[in-house]
């Protein structure tokens, strides 16, 4: 068997380009590399569909301006690929298979890449290990007795075991960057409105974002420039048109990078510290300038997110009802077949999350916990808004931790929120944040993010791929 | 004599006049096959956005202003959140905390006593689905799914049912005329609901919302028969209790839908996924100054044209005939009137038939207004055609011609026809020519039986008072 899915794309861009292999090459090696590693990576596989994309495309010519015609990549199970199951790994949608294409579907396969399926995530993408699925939970690559994070876990197996070279995630509060901080590859939450949300389930609409996750930067950046178009189906996404890569290689000396106290404090792990510290030795030594700073309402991100996506999620799951679409209980009474359907439909996390949401927004409630959180929220992005006008990014690991034991969270709901207190203010501010690898720790990989602010992924993406090329880890599992 | 007083506050919903839905390209429009008119947003799939349709807004901005309120120019939309199978998000967006228009006012005329009726909101909102009822399921049309609607609610300051109607006639007008909605309480497109409560002093009493009404006329009956339940209840010293009942038009009575519940939760909070709408100065003067004339102008004009005060309100409530009375510079406005309120209107309430989609073309309808002027034909010849006139694709002459009702204009055929009326009537022309002006018109009568209606009046009767002349 051949081995071209760990090639760069570049390089097999090339293969294809001097027709060496055939894009229905790279589906077959994919589909076997899917079935020899039991990693319950994805929930919906589509071998026929996409056995029959990579004929029609072996008709045309491989544009020599597109990269990623022909390469493979999966889909996180929340977004809607027309004609396939979308589940969001719940009992509620097990059998929905959705009749649209979400807006950046539609790019991807403008573009030529195929499909391979949709990937495990938490229930409606919410938990932090993807055990919250329906369905039996991916496995982390590395170590099969670690979860590999979530939501976008399925995800990130699919990059990390190189199934795909691609992948797609989407990121409410860190559900791309922590996985691919447990997984060892590189993904990004973009700006807010930076990709179309149409086609993405929502669970809390006012963070939610699509994103890419890749093996590299580079392609990370590729990706980005795929499906980052303005939406007029998305009211909140904006028109940009800009290469990623642009700043790739360039150099980074007197870069202003910005530390927030709290990233470094004692919420973080210390072996984590450890190897986030010596990244930022290395960046010194090349002549970045870091200061350590302090944020206001830094350490208030995880009881913003609890309040607004909780809220959010629970007006926004209120349509799976058992009427139209989905999982239907038939019951004598109107309020019967609510309860049954629901009760049944959904898994314990999801249902706290709408209990905790409809209790937030109620009555006075919403004044006191939710319109407080907004105007919080605000004044937080405000004060990260202020740290930007005098540094070009912010630094801090991605996770607080390495990637822990499968079924250590179960008993603790709080316990995951922990994971992303890191991660969750890109989403309260709108801002770009990328996770990249920066080490391991006990043979797992862990990573750092690099968040800048609105609309700065090419900066983000020249930082990163500079980081990336001076650390120079080899991040091929079983390679170590 | 009662000694309470009344007091009456009330809610009309009205779905704007839109090509759209508010929230989703779908076509709005009433009377298609069920579930024609939606798509995935409509239904409320999973990962559906909704989009905002900027017509709506417009419309929204022209109904405000007709209503004297004030205009917002920075709002959001609001998520109302109650589980309900016509409410296929389950939760339907709407303008809670900032409604596009706020404080204004409608005046109405009652026998010339002027008052201003207090508006205290104007919101927009999205329609929900239409149940339909049937036996022991319920069947669910989206068609009118995300139908764009305002909410108008007046402050509590009406006293009287009479006032109630004056106002929702008013507010129809108004809507109507600034092309806001089409206003058809029997299509939906307006529905009113009254709040009614009763007092001896000057605190409000116990408040009963009666939904749905089915006609403005409806609302006036309602609004008394729930005084009076709500009195008698009083008296016998029972308490009333805050429910919501409909009205029953056949039995005259309301009826309990249910008792209300303590604060209602519907759990509000900002629609995340449309941005604030920021109204500029500019557009809103720019669409104000597209508002069409509206109904009281062309009443002036009708009254000034000899239009009686009566027929010149029928006019104004049938937007149709007067939009089609629009589109003409010179015409005898009385005359048209007289037409189309009469044969025209009876023709197409018979076949529930739009003046806009017969074939009465503009140049059909002034000729036959002029021949009537000209007294060419009659109203009586008019009468017999008009079915084929409104359904034919046939210009005037050639039907009359088919019909033979071409009239007799020869003199000499005319003059053959008097001379036989007048031999028949020797008494009655002895006694025109003893003075008897009466009996001129009893002779000219016989004229046209005798022609079968077919000579021209005009000119029979200037040949007829020749001919007795020469009796004399």
């Amino acid at each position: 068997m051949s081995n071209y899915l760990d090639l760069d794309i570049k390089e097999i861009h090339e293969l294809l380009v001097n027709k060496k292999i055939k894009p229905i090459d790279l589906v077959e090696e994919s589909f076997k590399r899917i079935n020899d590693n039991e990693l319950n990576a994805f929930i919906t596989l589509d071998y026929e569909g996409a056995k029959k994309r990579a004929l029609e495309l072996e008709n045309m010519e491989v544009p020599t301006d597109n990269l990623l015609f022909g390469i493979p990549i999966a889909i996180k199970d929340n977004i809607m690929v027309k004609d396939l199951k979308c589940t969001c790994a719940s009992h509620i949608l097990e059998n929905f298979v959705s009749i649209y294409d979400a807006s950046v579907v539609e790019l991807i396969k403008d573009l030529g890449m195929i499909i391979i399926g949709k990937t495990n995530m938490d229930e409606f993408a919410m938990g932090s290990t993807s055990e919250t699925s329906y369905f039996k939970a991916p496995i982390n690559p590395w170590n099969k007795n670690k979860v590999p994070g979530g939501s976008s876990g399925g995800s990130a197996v699919s990059v990390a075991a190189r199934f795909t070279p691609l992948a797609l995630g989407s990121d409410t509060g860190g559900s791309i960057r922590q996985p691919a901080s447990f997984n060892g590859i590189v993904g990004m939450k973009p700006t807010y409105g930076r990709v179309s949300r149409f086609g993405l389930v929502a669970f809390a609409s006012s963070l939610d974002q699509i994103g890419p996750m890749t093996r590299n930067v580079y392609e990370n950046a590729l990706l980005l420039n795929a499906i980052s178009k303005g939406d007029p189906k998305d009211l909140t996404s904006f028109e940009t048109d800009e290469d990623f890569t642009r700043l790739i290689g360039k150099d980074i000396k007197d870069m202003k990078i910005a530390i927030p106290n709290y990233f470094v404090s004692d919420v973080v792990d210390k072996d984590v510290l450890e190897v986030f510290n010596k990244v930022i030795e290395m960046l010194a030594s090349k002549g970045c300038k870091i200061d350590y700073v302090d944020v206001n309402h830094i350490d208030k991100a995880a009881i913003l997110y609890q309040i607004i996506a909780m809220g959010e999620a629970s007006s926004n799951l209120a349509r799976f009802d058992g009427i139209r679409y989905g999982l239907s209980l038939k019951e004598d009474t109107l309020e019967d077949l609510y309860k049954k359907t629901r009760t049944s439909g959904f898994g314990r996390e999801v249902k706290r999350r709408i209990m905790v949401g409809s209790y937030i927004l109620s009555g006075e409630n919403a004044k006191i916990y939710y319109n407080k959180a907004l105007q919080i929220r605000d004044d937080l992005k405000k004060s990260f808004e202020k740290i930007f006008e005098d540094y070009d990014l912010i630094l801090g690991p991605t996770s607080s931790r390495v990637a822990y034991d499968v079924n250590i969270n179960h008993d603790d709901p709080l316990r995951s929120f922990m994971d992303d207190i890191l991660v969750m203010h890109a989403n309260m501010g709108g801002f770009p944040s990328m996770s990249l690898p920066m080490g391991f720790i006990d043979e797992l990989p862990i990573g750092m993010q690099i968040m800048g602010k609105g609309f700065s992924e090419a900066k983000i993406y020249q930082l990163g791929s500079f980081i990336e090329k001076e650390l120079n880890l080899n991040l091929k599992v079983g390679a170590r | 004599m009662s000694n309470y007083q009344k007091t009456i506050g009330i809610e009309v919903h009205v779905e704007l006049k839109t090509k759209e839905k508010l929230f989703s390209p779908s076509i709005n429009y009433y009377g298609n096959l069920a579930n024609t008119n939606c798509n995935i947003i409509d239904l409320g799939y999973p990962g559906v956005l909704p989009t905002l349709n900027r017509e709506a807004l417009d419309l929204a901005i022209k109904g405000a202003t007709v209503l004297n309120c004030n205009i917002r120019e920075k709002m959001h939309f609001d998520r109302k959140n109650y589980f309900y199978p016509d409410n296929p998000k389950n939760f339907q967006i709407t303008e809670e905390r900032t409604p596009i228009g706020y404080e204004g006012y409608v005046e109405i005329d009652d026998d010339g006593v002027k008052k201003k009726i207090e508006i205290l909101e104007m919101h927009i909102e999205e329609d929900t689905c239409k149940s339909i009822h049937s036996k022991e399921r319920t069947l669910l049309d989206f068609n009118r799914a995300g139908v764009p609607l305002v909410e108008i609610v007046t402050k509590p300051c009406m006293h009287t049912s009479r006032e109630a109607v004056l106002y929702l006639e008013k507010l129809r007008e108004l809507l109507l005329y600034a092309g806001v909605s089409d206003c058809k309480i029997e299509e939906g497109s307006m529905r009113c609901d009254a709040n009614i409560s009763i007092s001896k002093d000057d605190n409000l009493g116990v408040k009963v919302e009666v939904k749905n009404i089915g006609s403005i006329t409806n609302v006036g009956l309602a609004i008394d028969y729930e005084a009076k339940r709500q009195e008698e209840l009083l008296e016998k010293g029972e308490k009333l209790h805050e429910e919501t009942r409909r009205y029953d038009a056949k039995l005259n009575k309301t009826i309990l839908m249910r008792v209300k519940e303590t604060g209602n939760d519907y759990r509000y909070f900002p629609e995340p996924d449309i941005p604030y709408v920021i109204l500029t100065k500019e557009h809103i003067k720019k669409v104000q100054e597209d508002i069409p004339v509206l109904a009281h102008v062309r009443r002036e004009k009708y009254l000034k044209a000899g239009i009686s005060l009566l027929n010149s309100n029928k006019l104004i409530a049938n937007k149709d005939l007067s939009d089609y009375l629009e589109e003409f510079q010179d015409i005898n406005l009385k005359t048209a009137s007289n037409l189309l309120l009469g044969d025209i209107s009876a023709y197409l309430n018979k076949n529930n038939k739009s003046i806009f989609d017969t074939k009465l073309t503009k140049d059909k309808f002034s000729l036959i207004v002029k021949k009537l002027d000209d007294s060419l034909i009659s109203n009586k010849n008019f009468k017999d055609i008009v079915v084929d006139v409104m359904e034919r694709d046939i210009d005037i002459d050639s039907l009359l011609k088919e019909k033979g009702i071409e009239n007799v204009v020869d003199d000499k055929l005319v003059l053959d026809i008097i001379n036989k009326v007048l031999n028949d009537n020797e008494k009655v022309v002895s006694d025109y020519l003893g003075g008897n002006e009466r009996s001129l018109k009893f002779l000219m009568g016989q004229v046209m039986k005798e022609s079968h209606g077919s000579v021209n009046p005009k000119i029979a009767n200037d040949l007829l008072i020749k001919e007795l002349d020469k009796r004399k």
